[in-house]
């Protein structure tokens, strides 16, 4: 599996290298400046425009990561293959996506930034990551540079006030867990809620989201609270610790996929089967459920808005089946997605180009313009119910999700809970 | 929390502990055939995992599959030490280190590049069916696990100990210029070695593959744990980093649990501060005999 | 030293050379374009941190795992403190002093142990660290990390952030280099040596190996620190991310790839680190580790000591085919650590630790 988004890369830091001789040159300030005001921002000409993601390609995150790029990569590629997208000036571009490895370390995402700055790229988008993406916000809010639809759930990224070039794409954390919590909240009975988080913004936003759902209803009481590191190899002891607190639901903010499996597996084995929570990026039916024996328990549920792949229902829906054929002919990723993050990549991919079709100027403002008046797009592999809205200040493009109860084989829509 | 949740919070420990000791028993066989402390040693017994997994989708049978990536393992180890780390030995310690760091960095991407980033089910020798020990519950998959490597640790004491191949390679560590003087291969017995040591790496791999599931990282914290457990217990002792590595295991489930101030995310920091006392008390590790300073 | 080049040998040219380089770094960030400022920023931030790692470790024989410990703590510092308000320079001095005091106390006890208990105990630092950094978010922002800004340009400088950051950069970097560099030519640079090769005769030399080690390692905290406070004039933004073990690590090879043992070797090795994820990332951004792997491993391979030691590898190549007709030596097959003593000593490396006979 590989993505290869920017041949002849040697060349140019071969460039870069002999920068000092250029600049003795002459030419050093100017073209990497803000675009100033009239003519056409940096990144963008009359038959192109170059986007640019920067995302762990590689460390413990590079597995999500690698689908940021190949989802974006793998919708635009198509729509470039069909001639480009028609913008809203009249003039029909091609997209160039620059892929640039971050390893999870902010420093490095500020230093690809600087990089896409000088590299002439109209926007950054679809980065992975809290950290990495915070460590450039700060700079591209000054060079006025969007960095929009970014995959963090970070509500910072949604506040139109503090990020005015930021828009962040899935869904905050909160809503997620709020959306469980909601549906618990609604049972007629009573429920003892056992709580694992990963120890990051990630873990809490769940939480946080989640506690507050329940914080008026009398039938669920929070029996059991522990955290792990996104770092460990086993959280047993966390579950024998949670197992004794007997209770009945167990909400599970866990991303990392081999850990949720010894997850499933471990309580089954102890003796504890409770329903479980599992958030949208640990819960793919073949990848997690069922190597973890999940059938065992009496509900997983997972909140959803992108149509799962390896889900039977969806093996023939045209969404998928497109979508699959594009990622392997255009994202270089030959497998079956392991994480959702190459569908909510591709879902960045459609709600670009919508933006793209509607933005009057060749400029960032007129991009951002565009990209904040988007409602009720229905992207490709959306599920039905959700929808793209980047009106509303405070939330991301997605914001709605749909609880899932898991049936054996992929997941249903959950009206209740039991 | 009653006595049930205490023994299984132990025997949890135990078999997380197996885990470390699996890859520090690797990192010890290393330093007493070479004096080295090799951070690449979860690096190759990843690759050697990924090995047995082509084998396995090539239609192998699982066990079958594990002994060839095992036996090719020997090589790969005995080539790297040939090859690459030979350049280094007699130098500046630090720079064999990076060396190391290098081959790990190397070989993870190697893994990155030819089976990408995600995660990779990998079939395991025992079953996931568990048996019940005073109340504690265990999977008969971990059970497995500890016993081969209690069986490894006590290999490899009596190889160190009580053969001449033991003996030789321990010389070689100690003073290769006096051991070439009396006579020992030196080269070819650093190749053997580094190759056992990757024997023994692919076996620990392929041991806790199934649990981690395979990805390029899969081993970089356990190598973190498996350094802490080496060192607590004394570089030169099989018994004692195998019985460090449980204690680990089985203090950081304990304290995380009933010490509520330290709670599972400083529950790291135990064995460090373990280490350290028990370091200022006894400089050569619980069961060490002196240690080779090399790093 | 026997074999200083004619031109280095002679002050005035040395002098018109010092001020040669000195003009050409002040003059540089304002002809240079944003994107190689930025890059030179992040150079000098690293080349300071692999600096204080030299001290303890190239020079001083210490193995130390936690350097980017003193970073990150340096540069939570530093946040605290910009946003509290602080005048700035009580920030810096508070950064390394709080950097010093944590590796100083570190250093007492650890410095009593063997090598490896050092590297053990500087492993813990980084590893604890991390969890540690998101327990104590009232004054580091927890996971999310924090920003703080204080080295966006001043209105009347009318300078762009990027060339100011480079003179904040430059003026701290130039600093901790000439303060490195005397020190080590000094009583203590010979200390450390001593240390380094022999515990024994260090002691029996009216040297004590505890102090002199305690003292390594907490000027390599400072340096840390230092390079924190860096840090955050570079990226405005630290997270517990900033102190992970990899990058320690990263750090280690950076110090080996540069030159261990050199000051010279210490800017070259904060440059390695800098570059090199640029450069894998030009020749393909899926490759990265691996590629990364490969260039660490081919470097040490052709220059096991470092990129510093290119000049003298070159040089005595020259020297060798020119004598190759005469002298029946064999090539060297074996790897020859302890260079031979007539080329050991010579060019700039009058800073190169001075263990060898």
């Amino acid at each position: 599996m590989k993505i290869r988004t920017k041949p002849g890369g040697v060349l140019g830091i071969v460039a870069m290298a002999s920068i000092v001789a250029l600049s003795l040159s002459g030419c050093t300030r100017g073209g990497s400046g803000q675009g100033g005001g009239s003519g056409a921002s940096p990144g963008i000409t009359d038959t192109s425009i170059t986007l640019g993601i920067t995302t762990p390609l590689s460390g413990a995150t590079a597995g999500p990561g690698t689908c940021t790029v190949a989802g974006v990569s793998a919708y635009f590629g198509a729509v470039n293959a069909a001639g480009g997208v028609k913008f809203g000036d009249g003039k029909t571009r091609t997209v160039t996506i620059k892929s640039y490895d971050d390893a999870y370390d902010p420093q490095k995402s500020l230093a690809n930034f600087q990089q896409m700055v000088s590299d002439n790229v109209f926007a950054a988008t679809a980065g992975l990551g809290t950290p990495t993406n915070r460590a450039y916000r700060d700079a591209a809010i000054s060079e006025k540079f969007p960095q929009v639809l970014v995959m963090t759930g970070d509500p910072l990224f949604s506040d139109q006030k503090q990020s005015p070039w930021q828009l962040g794409f899935v869904p905050i954390y909160q809503n997620e867990g709020a959306a469980f919590g909601k549906l618990l909240a609604a049972s007629k009975d009573q429920h003892k809620v056992a709580l694992l988080s990963q120890n990051d913004d990630y873990g809490k936003g769940y939480v946080s989201g989640f506690k507050e759902a329940i914080k008026d209803a009398s039938n669920i009481s929070v029996v059991g609270e522990q955290t792990y590191e996104a770092t460990d190899t086993s959280v047993d002891a966390q579950l024998t610790q949670l197992a004794s607190s007997g209770a009945d639901v167990f909400f599970n903010a866990m991303s990392v996929t081999p850990l949720t499996i010894a997850a499933l597996q471990k309580a089954q084995q102890i003796g504890w089967k409770p329903s479980w929570f599992l958030p949208s990026n640990t819960s793919s039916p073949t990848a997690i459920l069922e190597p973890g024996g999940a059938a065992a328990y009496p509900g997983i549920y997972s909140v959803s808005f992108a149509k799962a792949p390896q889900s039977p229902a969806f093996a023939k829906d045209p969404d998928v089946v497109k979508f699959l054929s594009e990622l392997k002919q255009y994202g270089n990723y030959p497998d079956m997605p392991a994480f959702p993050h190459c569908m909510w990549s591709y879902m960045v991919g459609a709600t670009l180009e919508q933006a793209f079709k509607n933005m009057t100027s060749p400029t960032r403002d007129s991009f951002m313009t565009a990209l904040r008046n988007i409602k009720g797009l229905q992207a490709p592999l959306m599920l039905s119910g959700t929808s793209i809205d980047t009106t509303v200040d405070g939330q991301p493009a997605v914001s709605s999700v749909i609880v899932q109860k898991y049936n054996g084989k992929g997941y249903a829509t959950a009206e209740n809970f039991g | 929390m009653g006595m049930g949740t205490f023994i299984q919070l132990v025997v949890d420990g135990l078999s997380t502990g197996a885990i470390y000791a699996a890859l520090a028993l690797a990192i010890v066989l290393v330093n007493q055939a070479t004096g080295l402390i090799n951070f690449a040693q979860g690096g190759l017994a990843v690759l050697s995992s990924y090995i047995a997994y082509v084998f396995v989708r090539l239609g192998l049978p699982l066990i079958l599959a594990i002994i060839v990536a095992v036996v090719l393992s020997f090589f790969i180890g005995a080539l790297v030490e040939r090859f690459l780390v030979r350049r280094f030995e007699r130098g500046d310690p630090d720079t064999a280190v990076v060396v190391t760091v290098g081959l790990l960095t190397l070989v993870t991407g190697l893994c990155a590049v030819l089976w990408g980033y995600n995660n990779l089910g990998f079939p395991s020798l025992f079953p996931l069916t568990s048996v019940e020990i005073l109340g504690a519950v265990v999977s008969v998959r971990s059970l497995a696990t500890t016993v081969t490597i209690v069986v490894i640790m006590v290999v490899l004491q009596l190889l160190f100990l009580r053969t001449k191949l033991g003996l030789a390679l321990r010389a070689v560590a100690d003073n290769p210029a006096s051991a070439a003087f009396s006579g020992l291969p030196v080269g070819r017995l650093l190749m053997v070695g580094w190759g056992l040591a990757a024997t023994l790496g692919a076996i620990a791999g392929v041991l806790v593959a199934p649990q981690l599931t395979l990805t390029p990282g899969m081993l970089d914290t356990a190598l973190v744990y498996a350094l802490a457990a080496v060192i607590l217990g004394g570089l030169s002792s099989p018994i004692g980093c195998v019985v460090a590595a449980s204690a680990i295991g089985v203090l950081e489930n304990l304290v995380a649990v009933y010490v509520p101030f330290i709670g599972h995310d400083l529950k790291i920091a135990v064995p460090f501060v373990l280490i350290f006392v028990i370091l200022v008390l006894r400089p050569q590790g619980l069961f060490g005999r002196k240690v080779v300073v090399r790093v | 030293m026997s074999t200083v080049s004619p031109v280095l040998r002679n002050r005035s040219a040395r002098i018109a050379l010092t001020v040669v380089v000195a003009i050409a770094l002040i003059a540089a960030p304002l002809l240079l374009p944003a994107f190689a400022n930025q890059t030179l920023v992040r150079i000098g931030v690293y080349a300071v941190a692999v600096l204080g790692l030299n001290i303890v470790m190239g020079y001083t024989g210490q193995v130390n795992l936690g350097q980017i410990f003193f970073v990150g703590l340096g540069a939570y510092v530093t946040a605290y403190g910009v946003n509290h308000g602080w005048n700035i320079i009580v920030v810096f001095v508070a950064a390394c002093a709080i950097a010093g005091i944590v590796g100083l106390l570190v250093a007492l006890a650890a410095a009593r142990l063997g090598g490896l208990a050092i590297a053990m105990v500087t492993i813990a630092l980084p590893i604890v660290g991390v969890p540690l950094a998101k327990r104590l978010s009232e004054f580091t922002g927890g996971s999310q990390g924090i920003s703080a800004r204080f080295s966006d340009a001043p209105d009347w400088s009318g300078l762009y952030s990027d060339q100011w950051q480079f003179y904040i950069v430059l003026l701290v970097t130039a600093a901790a280099f000439l303060l490195a560099r005397s020190l080590v030519q000094g009583k203590y640079g010979r200390a450390f040596g001593v240390v380094r090769e022999n515990e024994a005769v260090a002691a029996s030399m009216g040297v004590s190996p505890y102090r002199t080690k305690v003292l390594a390692f907490t000027i390599a905290s400072i340096l840390g620190g230092a390079s924190g406070f860096l840090y955050l004039a570079a990226v405005q933004y630290t997270s517990p991310e900033t102190l992970s073990f990899g990058h320690s690590i990263s750090l280690l090879a950076a110090m080996v790839i540069g030159g261990a043992g050199s000051i010279a070797g210490s800017l070259i090795g904060g440059a390695y680190y800098v570059f090199v994820p640029q450069l894998t990332n030009a020749i393909d951004p899926s490759f990265t580790t691996l590629s990364q792997g490969a260039i660490l491993l081919v470097v040490l391979f052709l220059l096991p000591e470092g990129l510093v030691s290119l000049p003298r590898v070159i040089r005595r190549l020259g020297r060798r085919r020119t004598a190759r007709p005469t002298s029946g030596n064999p090539p060297q097959t074996a790897p020859a650590h302890h260079p031979v003593p007539e080329a050991a000593r010579e060019g700039l490396e009058n800073t190169e630790r001075q263990d060898r006979p």
